[in-house]
């Protein structure tokens, strides 16, 4: 998630999209036109250009039409080829041989090859942001010029999920750019649209990649893989915080695209012919999560005291007027990994089974410092959920900071014992990275062996039924031990400009497969 | 005067000392880790110290500190964590944006300013004086963003006058910049306004007061030329030095303003920075700034001692 | 700012009355004319009944305020100003005109104790400074430095490392209000030290504490109260801007300024909710403005504006 939670981006939320919108609907258009420039709303700046340097939601907005990686997400989240034509695996799931797809330019007209791939990966794997996705890989070589082998160090099962991770994607980029001090970085990908400038505080301009070559082996445009073929010639995303001003710009025609807009606009805006309002559920899920370090948190009555009494419907409606769903999954619905395991617990609203198990746990008054970020759709969450608990007698403080303090404070074993946030790209990845969260101890801030033997068996387990079953148990567990509060899916409403053709919302604003009106 | 100009130098040695300090020091009370601004809310410990050791944020005090004072000697402010640029540059790429927004506010602030204040003296005591007053005083009264939102809501959202918040460089388009300016400078301006037009009445009252306005009066000479032949050239000596101590108020209030309208200025890139602890780009432009509004009261003072000679010998 | 430009022209002049000879002396001699004058100033008769008002009002919330301002009701968010609701809901469905009554009482209490917390601090390091030769280079080379930055830019640092609290915003606007509160002291305990009556004063064995507080403090009076009635006023705006920038008073505790801040993602939707509470904040800050002025204008009439 991320960051996203930081500038009230959080409300965006993505693609249930898919969930949503049959591809089919947009088949008919008329014929794709190229040529014009597109001016999309972004709620904040990137922390970086560089894509293997962030995992911020509005870095991948901007990045993920420049880079690429070997394998990508399709529309519902599932692993398929995108620089890469295919891998072997060997039986004991150890080695990947991966081909690369023949004739792949970068846009500084180079062909990519192996070298590429490897210089790109090896960067990553020394100054990547998410290093640690590629701590597992024992050897990385180019054993021909199109061919590229990794030997693990043991089975992991989710090793193409972390390949193919938009999160902090492992894009590919020349091999003489990689092992340049990150500084000198050119931002130079194979993606369908390359750099052309950044101005801070402003906005930054892409233009159409005229060499770039679709995917030969996808016919439609497919989540973050299949077919990108980029119709439009220029793109200006602009960095816009102030929610007025970005409806006001899309009114006006100063932008054509608003990455988000909150409900009652959105309602607003519909009648309006100029525009499309589009829907991207679920984008995130919403939690609220428990400090296992600290009492009472630590007592599983008082957590089951808390999660009883919250009614999740009020609190997603205030913080996400009219763009949520009361989904108790820990995935999102679309993935082949969704069940509804232990989600009998969600959304309880009983305030009576609540008081119960609050008299049984050792809560005795005291006041609980509840820490959120200074973004409204949280800090409407910790409010709510403040006012709930507070009818059962469960004192609370809020404490609100920016994004990088709570963040900090909210891994540390003091100093909290509530934090609200999004997570948006976890659910989406699935299993694996969800379960990371909540192994080794790392957001409850005390380890729980019971979910580390859980996720090791998953990273253990090649088995797709038998990965699924384990991923039913971690989900039951969670909610038997109140382990965290699942609060619901939120997303985000889209505005597009009619002039926009073939627009179908996604994790980002995908730009290939889209046309301008003439 | 030179002697007066080099010993108000010296005394700003210390005062430069101290605020390098205090832009230094600032950022290491803050609780919160720079390294996580590149991380979502899944990084692990481990992730963060990768994260620190790679932006230097694991040395101690003491040397980042060396560091810092090695760098600004040489004018170098340090380097961004989060925009991949020096913060110099950082400074540089924005500062057209504010000293534009700065420049047109002042210009608002000045011509509307002075005419009121001069109407309101003219019409002492009258109709037109008690409402110049009111509403210059009102001006004083309203929260700069919130004025702010109130004129996107009315001329950006309702009315579609003006776009809001899509910043054009005045070298691409003058009607563009202008049209994505006009809103941002009025409501900067707003707070200045009353204070010129209160400046500008008092002193102008003064003046008129004077006998040899009384004398020009008797001889006949109408009103009006009485007021902007004799009153104004004597009354503009308080009014200029008004203007030097509103043109510091608009710094400050630029950083509030820019946030409003989305101007990527030097005021949105500090915010920004403190928002996302950008420890380099916080301890730079606090710096910057600092140094900035110190050469503004340096001029001040120089004009007061150009215009009062007694200045000089306190 | 507008606020540290006012500070700015208050501070340039700074002139003391003539010296009274004792506390009680000084009193009587301040009150009964000087009441008698400000009763006939119009600026202070309009400002003390704007500023009484708002006063009142916080005072008198619980007993005011329609609703609970804290309880939230989600089948009524967004109700447009009615018979009921005044003020209209905001989107949580709660009471506006209670939210503002009872911000109000928070915003009013911020800006009290950045007074004192000024008052206290800009008096002592102002007459540290002014008596004692030595202390004051260094104390004012501080306050400059302070003074360097933009007040606002100063308090909005300082509250987003302290944290977003009550007391932290009170902390980081008094360390923003206080440089120019100790040089307008300073400056008019340097003129009176060195007036003859204190000298004599010195001469007769009076020990430095004495003397100061006695004979010089006294002077700073007048001067300090204006200017302390604008820190009130900058007091209430800077906690607004605080609160929009997003490291003020944290919810569910209603401010002027958090109100706005909290709603304003729905500008275009339901414009009351920002609308009502920024007028509330122009009428309270009109006031003491307009108290200031009044209080300016008799107390001090040789500053300007």
């Amino acid at each position: 998630m991320a960051r996203l939670t930081r500038r009230r981006l959080l409300q965006a939320g993505a693609t249930a999209s898919v969930a949503g919108i049959p591809l089919a609907a947009t088949a008919q258009s008329p014929a794709p036109r190229r040529g014009g420039t597109v001016t999309v709303a972004l709620v904040q700046a990137p922390p970086s250009l560089d894509a293997q340097l962030t995992s911020a939601q509005v870095a991948r907005d901007i990045n993920l039409h420049m880079y690429e990686t070997l394998y990508a997400r399709d529309e519902n989240a599932g692993v398929v080829p995108d620089l890469a034509q295919g891998a072997d695996v060997s039986k004991d799931g150890m080695t990947y041989v991966f081909a690369l797809r023949p004739g792949v330019k970068f846009h500084n007209g180079k062909t990519m090859d192996a070298k590429d791939v490897v210089a790109s990966l090896e960067r990553f794997r020394k100054i990547g942001l998410a290093s640690i996705l590629l701590s597992g890989v024992d050897t990385m070589e180019a054993s021909g010029p199109l061919e590229v082998t990794v030997r693990l160090k043991k089975v992991q099962s989710n090793f193409l999920d972390t390949l193919s991770s938009p999160g902090t994607p492992l894009a590919i980029y020349p091999a003489e750019e990689a092992v340049k001090d990150p500084k000198d970085f050119k931002f130079i990908g194979t993606g369908p649209m390359k750099f052309v400038e950044y101005a801070p505080d402003s906005h930054a301009t892409l233009e159409r990649f005229a060499d770039y070559v679709p995917n030969p082996n996808y016919t439609k445009r497919d989540g973050f893989a299949g077919r990108k073929e980029m119709f439009i010639d220029r793109a200006i995303f602009r960095f816009m915080p102030e929610s007025g001003a970005r409806t006001a710009a899309i009114k006006t025609g100063e932008v054509l695209i608003n990455e988000t807009t909150d409900g009652p606009t959105a309602k607003q805006l519909g009648g309006d012919p100029s525009v499309q309002v589009l829907k991207l559920l679920p984008f995130a899920l919403q939690i609220a999560k428990f400090n296992h370090s600290q009492a009472p948190c630590d007592d599983v009555n008082f957590r089951r005291a808390v999660t009883a009494c919250l009614n999740a419907e009020e609190t997603m409606e205030i913080a996400f007027p009219d763009i949520y769903k009361l989904d108790g999954g820990l995935v999102y619905g679309y993935s082949p990994y969704y069940t509804k395991a232990g989600t009998e617990l969600y959304n309880q609203n009983n305030q009576a089974k609540a008081k119960e198990f609050l008299a049984k746990s050792k809560y005795k008054g005291e006041t609980l410092t509840f820490i959120v970020d200074n973004t409204r759709p949280p800090m409407d969450t910790a409010t709510d959920l403040k006012e709930q608990l507070g009818q059962i007698g469960i004192k609370i403080d809020i404490k609100v900071a920016d994004w990088p303090t709570v963040s900090t404070l909210g891994f540390k074993p003091e100093g909290w014992h509530f934090w609200t946030h999004g997570l948006g790209i976890e659910p989406y990845e699935g299993p694996a990275k969800l379960m990371s969260i909540w192994a080794n101890g790392i957001s409850q801030t005390k380890d729980d062996p019971n979910i580390d033997k859980l996720y090791a068996d998953l990273l253990a387990e090649l088995d797709m039924d038998k990965r699924k079953a384990i991923f039913a148990q971690f989900q039951t567990y969670m909610y038997e031990n109140a382990v965290v509060i699942p609060l619901g899916n939120y997303g985000m409403f889209q505005v597009v400009s009619s002039k926009i053709k073939n627009f179908v919302p996604y994790r980002i604003p995908r730009l290939w497969g889209t046309w301008l009106e003439a | 005067m030179g002697h007066f100009i080099v010993r108000r130098l010296l005394i700003s040695v210390p005062v430069l000392v101290l605020v390098s300090l205090m832009s230094f020091a600032v950022i290491w009370l803050v609780p919160g880790d720079p390294a996580a601004v590149f991380l979502d809310a899944s990084a692990t410990p481990q992730q963060l110290a990768q994260v620190r050791h790679q932006l230097g944020l694991d040395e101690p005090f003491h040397l980042q500190m060396l560091a810092w004072y090695g760098r600004i000697l040489h004018g170098d402010l340090g380097r961004s964590i989060l925009l991949n640029r020096s913060v110099t540059a950082a400074i540089i790429e924005r500062l057209p944006v504010t000293l534009s927004l700065t420049a047109l506010s002042l210009v608002f602030a000045v011509v509307m300013g002075v005419v009121a204040g001069l109407l309101a003296a003219m019409r002492h005591g009258g109709w037109a004086d008690q409402s110049i007053m009111v509403l210059a005083l009102i001006g004083l009264s309203v929260p700069e963003f919130w004025l702010g939102l109130m004129l996107i809501f009315a001329f950006a959202v309702r009315l579609h006058w003006f776009p809001a918040g899509n910043f054009v460089p005045i070298n691409e388009s003058f009607a563009g910049w202008w049209q994505s300016m006009a809103l941002p400078a009025f409501t900067l301006a707003a707070v200045q306004m009353g204070f010129i037009a209160r400046m500008t009445r008092s002193a102008m009252l003064e003046v008129l007061h004077q006998d040899f306005i009384r004398t020009a009066n008797s001889k006949g000479l109408p009103w009006s030329v009485v007021v902007t032949k004799h009153g104004l050239p004597n009354a503009l000596v308080p009014i200029l030095t008004v203007i030097g101590i509103v043109t510091g108020g608009l710094l400050g209030g630029a950083v509030v303003v820019e946030q409003v309208f989305s101007l990527p200025g030097v005021g949105r890139l500090v915010i920004g920075a403190v928002l996302s602890r950008d420890f380099p780009v916080i301890q730079g432009t606090l710096l910057f700034v600092a140094v900035i509004y110190l050469l503004i009261n340096l001029i001040v003072d120089v004009l007061y001692a150009v215009v009062d000679p007694r200045v000089r010998l306190e | 700012m507008p606020w540290s430009i006012r500070g700015c022209a208050l501070s340039s002049i700074a002139a003391p009355i003539d010296p009274p000879t004792n506390w009680l002396h000084a009193a009587a001699r301040l009150t009964v004319p000087v009441l008698r004058r400000l009763m006939h100033n119009r600026s202070f008769v309009l400002g003390a009944s704007l500023v009484l008002f708002v006063a009142l009002i916080a005072i008198f919330a619980d007993v005011l305020a329609p609703y609970d301002p804290l309880r939230s009701n989600f089948r009524a968010r967004f109700v447009a100003p009615n018979a009921e609701h005044w003020f209209g809901t905001d989107h949580f469905g709660r009471d506006l005109l209670s939210r503002v009554i009872y911000g109000g009482r928070v915003s009013l209490t911020i800006g009290f104790f950045v007074v004192v917390v000024t008052g206290i601090a800009g008096t002592t390091i102002g007459a540290l400074a002014g008596y004692f030769r030595r202390l004051d280079n260094p104390l004012m080379r501080l306050m400059d430095a302070l003074m360097a930055f933009p007040a606002i830019l100063l308090a909005i640092v300082i509250s987003a490392v302290l944290g977003a609290s009550i007391i932290n915003v009170v902390i980081a606007l008094s360390i923003a209000t206080s440089p120019h509160t100790a040089r307008i002291v300073r400056g008019s305990v340097l003129v009176v030290r060195e007036m003859e009556y204190v000298e004599a004063g010195r001469a007769l064995g009076a020990s430095d504490l004495r003397l100061l507080f006695g004979h010089v403090l006294i002077n700073a009076l007048a001067p300090l109260i204006v200017r302390l009635t604008y820190v009130f006023a900058i007091a209430i705006l800077a906690e607004a801007v605080l609160s929009y920038i997003g490291v003020g008073p944290p919810p569910p505790t209603p401010t002027f300024g958090n109100i706005i801040a909290g709603e304003r993602d729905f500008l275009e939707t339901a414009p009351w909710t920002m609308i009502f509470p920024g007028l509330a904040i122009v009428i309270s800050v009109l006031g003491l403005n307009l108290l200031g002025d009044g209080l300016r204008d008799v107390l001090d009439p040789r500053m300007k504006l």
